[in-house]
């Protein structure tokens, strides 16, 4: 970046700075006492404490995040070994006569080998080359394949942390998206999920939490699947990981 | 002990009868109610519309009447629920908020009084005919008064009960709002119909005659024979009718 | 895309008169709220406790607007540590002139934007506009009302006022050849068009959910993917938030997450729901390099301190309260001539701007049936509000002169039953002109209104009080004995409640 702009910007800072002051000195004055500067005692904090004790037994909780994946208009299939896996994702890719296939630069979906399953298809990992333009590729891939850190039952929700090797638009762009998802990685309330982010901790820049294929009903009400993001999902929640 | 007649306005001056069949319904109990002719309105009127000095004008006959009362019997459950907004109103007034904090323990609207007061579920009616049940906002949505009006209804002898469809939508009265946002009252109220006339019920039956001559003005206006009672009204017509089978048969 | 949006004429009773001579706009808005409101009222049973969620949810908001000074501290601080750049804006000007700072600064050509109701309110597509940068709506219902040089009438779906003709003609005219009116083939267009769109965009705008303060989090909730488009594809990120849309934790999320799906549409949860913090990190593929997180005012905070109005802050911005209202669904959301329309806009439009004398009639457009508070998932008591509005309009002059003529009569009636049993007595006498079988019909002066709807009832012959005193004595007469489980009942009610005393 120019000097010039990290002088502006440093400048947008210092600004921000003091309008801050003014903004939390204002909101005391109205609020009618002093500024608050210590973290307040907060009796109630998330979830009701009944829902706390919510927890299936692993045949169930994977039951209900089968149920809700697929009412959202999701697929959900298992598969014993990665290797199963792959045999999957390779009969997807002829279905859909893909020629483009983006995974996350990950160990475990390197194990998948989709590059052997697939001679015949473009299989590329995120970002292991600095020079490719990745956003292009992500936008031209017919399959992105990802590994998910979590998926949660009660939702039926996949979680997507990002990072150098796990693009966002790996999960984004494509047309078709595989989940993998190690089944001992599937709980059963959000809650479980978002309370390790409150943990002391640099978090990525990207939390996604995906519960299905894009939709809108912006039309007449008429749903339509695949507006932006990927309209076609599923999910392979594989065991022996 | 003392138990309170609180009329309203609008029972007062055009539904008298609903002021007649619950003090009739209430004397087969031995309750005699009685009635403080100070009362005039609750003050709703001019409360929604903002003028709450003007409000306070009116509630403060209503403060006055029922002060040496023990209980208070309205049949209508949106001035009932008016006098918890009394307290609010009289912010500035501290020696009428406290009077308006007791008053608020005593008022109580008609099924209400009947099923939870009382303890009384079943006044031994029968009313052989198809009914359907307009739950006024202010009255189930506010003060809470949803399964006493069922209850009674559901001990009624020959009663056919047929649900009213969307029945918990507004009516589109409002008190005012019917007259300011005219046009739009009258879209609502004419829904409101249809859905009664769907049930191709006889009678509808409510707990609020603001609501009730709001439906029943339109049906009229449409030409729709459709009967519209009072909660109390019905009960009364149906012991009454129980009385004389009795006696017809002895 | 020209820049002029179609200005609202009129007062809100004529802007309701040509939406109820709408029969397509009624019939799309009532279906349209009708299987969002039974929607919802499933997913809460579904979901069970739903009354203890709301409360929940009530107290998170209610303790983050309490403490609001040190939340928003922590928010913008932990923000300004994830590396984003922070900016305060009191009003919609100040707002509007960081974004197009930063737009200059960045020499943008254009910028695609997810659906934000904030950016709604400052009117920031024109703004962009005015210096040459293309401001893009990408949210399907957004670029539709955007082709048609509209404003949203619905805070949820966008486009519920237009029929599927309408929007393939538009799209057709956008894409220069002829589109069928079948949905699929529609938002396919869209999707295509806007690919390339996300793809070229210097600038990416965002709107803002929840702003966690604990780690400077921002949280979108989508079922498109426009909004996940937007904060990973273009380089630079500015997301709009208003200052009260704050939660202390993640863990508080969960109860939001519970919340706001299932109030809005009955989902358990949206397609998408990211947790944006910060640019992206230097070792990442993708996400802007630079983001800034505007923060507005723009009369917020004229809300707090003040007890009536202080709870509208805990909003999330649902809809759950249009989709309930019967108001909104006879008249749609243009009606309500504001950026925020139904219940919520009722109250927020002239809460956020304190000056009364420039209110419209909108807290005039209900009938306080208290349905927008039983529908709100954190309890806003929005049909109490509205009263306090029509309040502080009477006490600062500035009602119609004819109501305030007209309730000076009813005070002067109601506060004595003597001028109230007189103007009875000579109402009985006045209306024998137009009492026709029982009912009155004339459609003239405040009767005009209601007759026109209805038939009008007659006041009684006899009124209540008149008959009074020989019901009393016929029924003191017959003297039933007491019940006596029906007096020991009352005595017991007595009891708990003031000890046992009555007045004998």
């Amino acid at each position: 970046m120019s000097d010039h702009r990290e002088d502006w910007l440093k400048q947008l800072d210092e600004r921000s700075k003091q309008k801050q002051e003014q903004f939390l000195s204002g909101i005391a004055a109205k609020l009618n006492r002093p500024r608050v500067t210590e973290k307040p005692q907060r009796p109630l904090r998330g979830a009701p404490e009944f829902w706390e004790q919510f927890e299936l037994s692993e045949a169930d909780k994977l039951d209900m995040f089968q149920r809700n994946f697929e009412a959202a208009g999701g697929y959900v299939l298992s598969a014993a070994t990665l290797a199963d896996a792959s045999s999957i994702i390779a009969s997807k890719a002829a279905e859909l006569q893909a020629l483009h296939v983006l995974r996350q630069d990950v160990e475990l979906l390197e194990q998948l080998g989709l590059e052997q399953a697939l001679p015949q298809v473009n299989v590329r990992s995120w970002n292991d080359d600095q020079h490719e333009d990745w956003k292009a590729r992500a936008a031209e891939a017919d399959i992105g394949v990802v590994l998910a850190d979590y998926a949660v039952a009660y939702t039926g929700s996949l979680a997507l942390m990002s990072s150098k090797t796990k693009g966002r638009s790996v999960s984004l762009l494509p047309t078709l998206l595989v989940a993998i998802v190690p089944r001992s990685s599937v709980v059963t309330r959000l809650g479980e999920v978002l309370k390790q982010f409150d943990e002391p901790q640099q978090l990525p820049a990207g939390i996604h939490f995906v519960s299905g294929p894009s939709r809108s009903a912006d039309i007449e009400n008429d749903l339509t699947i695949g507006v932006h993001g990927p309209g076609i999902v599923y999910t392979i929640i594989v065991d022996n990981l | 002990m003392k138990v309170s007649l609180f009329i309203t306005c609008l029972s007062d001056a055009v539904y008298p009868r609903v002021g007649e069949t619950m003090m009739r319904l209430l004397a087969r109990y031995g309750i005699v109610l009685e009635f403080p002719n100070v009362q005039t309105c609750c003050g709703q009127p001019a409360y929604n519309s903002g003028y709450w000095k003007e409000a306070r004008a009116a509630a403060k006959t209503i403060i006055t009447a029922f002060e040496d009362s023990d209980f208070v019997v309205t049949p209508s459950g949106s001035c009932a629920y008016m006098v918890h907004h009394y307290p609010a109103m009289f912010e500035e007034e501290p020696e009428w908020q406290e009077k308006a904090i007791q008053l608020q323990k005593k008022v109580f609207e008609f099924s209400n009084f009947l099923v939870e007061v009382l303890g009384i579920q079943d006044v031994g009616a029968r009313f052989p005919h198809k009914v359907t049940y307009h739950p006024s906002c202010h009255g189930s949505r506010l003060l809470g008064v949803k399964h006493e009006p069922m209850a009674l209804l559901n001990n009624v002898q020959g009663l056919e009960l047929v649900p009213l469809p969307f029945a918990e939508d507004c009516c589109g009265f409002g008190g005012t709002f019917a007259v300011k946002m005219s046009d739009i009252s009258g879209a609502m109220v004419a829904e409101k119909a249809e859905h009664v006339i769907e049930t191709e019920a006889e009678v509808l039956v409510g707990l609020d005659m603001g609501c009730l001559m709001n439906i029943a003005g339109h049906l009229r206006y449409r030409n729709k024979p459709v009967r519209v009672m009072h909660l109390v009204e019905l009960l009364y017509e149906g012991v009454n009718y129980s009385d004389e089978h009795a006696a017809n048969r002895a | 895309m020209s820049t002029q949006q179609t200005e609202l004429k009129g007062t809100v009773k004529e802007r309701a008169e040509l939406a109820l001579n709408n029969d397509f706009l009624r019939q799309a808005v009532r279906f349209t709220t009708e299987r969002l409101r039974s929607g919802k009222l499933k997913a809460a049973e579904e979901h069970g406790n739903w009354d203890e969620w709301r409360e929940r949810g009530r107290q998170i908001r209610l303790h983050t607007i309490a403490h609001l000074d040190y939340y928003l501290g922590e928010f913008a601080n932990n923000a300004r540590e994830n590396g984003v750049h922070v900016h305060f804006a009191e009003t919609a000007q100040e707002a509007i002139s960081i974004g197009l700072e930063i737009a200059k600064a960045k020499q943008a050509k254009s910028a695609v934007k997810s659906k934000s109701m904030v950016t709604e309110e400052i009117h920031l597509n024109q703004a962009l506009q005015s210096i040459d940068c293309e401001a893009i709506e990408t949210d399907l219902g957004e670029y539709i009302i955007q082709l048609a040089n509209e404003t949203p009438s619905h805070i949820i779906i966008p486009a519920i006022h237009k029929n599927r003709y309408q929007i393939a003609e538009l799209l057709s005219e956008d894409a220069g050849e002829t589109l069928p009116p079948e949905t699929s083939v529609l938002a396919g267009y869209v999707r295509k068009k806007l690919r390339e769109k996300f793809l070229q965009a210097d600038i990416g705008v965002t709107g803002c959910n929840f702003a966690i303060a604990e780690t400077g989090s921002i949280v979108l909730f989508e079922n498109e993917g426009n909004a996940r488009m937007v904060s990973t594809v273009p380089k630079t990120q500015i997301t709009f938030m208003g200052m009260e849309r704050i939660i202390p934790s993640w863990a508080d999320l969960e109860v939001m997450a519970t919340l706001l799906p299932r109030s809005a549409t009955g989902q358990k949860l949206t397609v998408y729901m990211s947790g944006i913090t910060g640019p992206r990190r230097a070792e990442d593929g993708d996400g802007p390099e630079e983001m800034h997180i505007i923060i507005l005012d723009n009369g917020r905070s004229l809300q707090l301190g003040d007890p009536e109005f202080q709870e509208l802050l805990n909003c999330i911005r649902c809809g759950a309260c249009l989709n309930a209202c019967p108001v909104y669904r006879h008249i749609g959301g243009h009606a309500y001539g504001g950026t925020y329309s139904g219940p919520i806009g009722a109250v927020l439009t002239p809460a956020l701007q304190k000056n009364v004398a420039e209110w419209d009639d909108i807290a005039n457009a209900s009938s306080l049936c208290g349905a927008c508070y039983e529908a709100c998932p954190v309890k806003i008591p929005l049909h109490d509000m509205l009263v306090s509005l029509r309040r502080r309009k009477v006490e600062a002059g500035h009602d119609n002169a004819l109501e305030r003529i007209g309730m000076k009569g009813f005070a002067t009636v109601m506060s004595s039953v003597k001028v109230y049993h007189s103007a009875l007595k000579l109402g009985k006498i006045g209306q024998k002109a137009v009492v026709r079988d029982g009912g009155i019909r004339v459609k003239i002066g405040p009767l005009k209104g209601w007759n026109s709807y209805r038939v009008a009832p007659s006041i009684s012959k006899q009124l209540f009080r008149e008959q009074y005193s020989e019901l009393r004595s016929e029924l003191g007469q017959q003297a039933k004995e007491a019940d006596p489980a029906v007096a020991a009942r009352m005595q017991q009610w007595l009891t708990g409640r003031d000890g046992g005393a009555s007045h004998e």
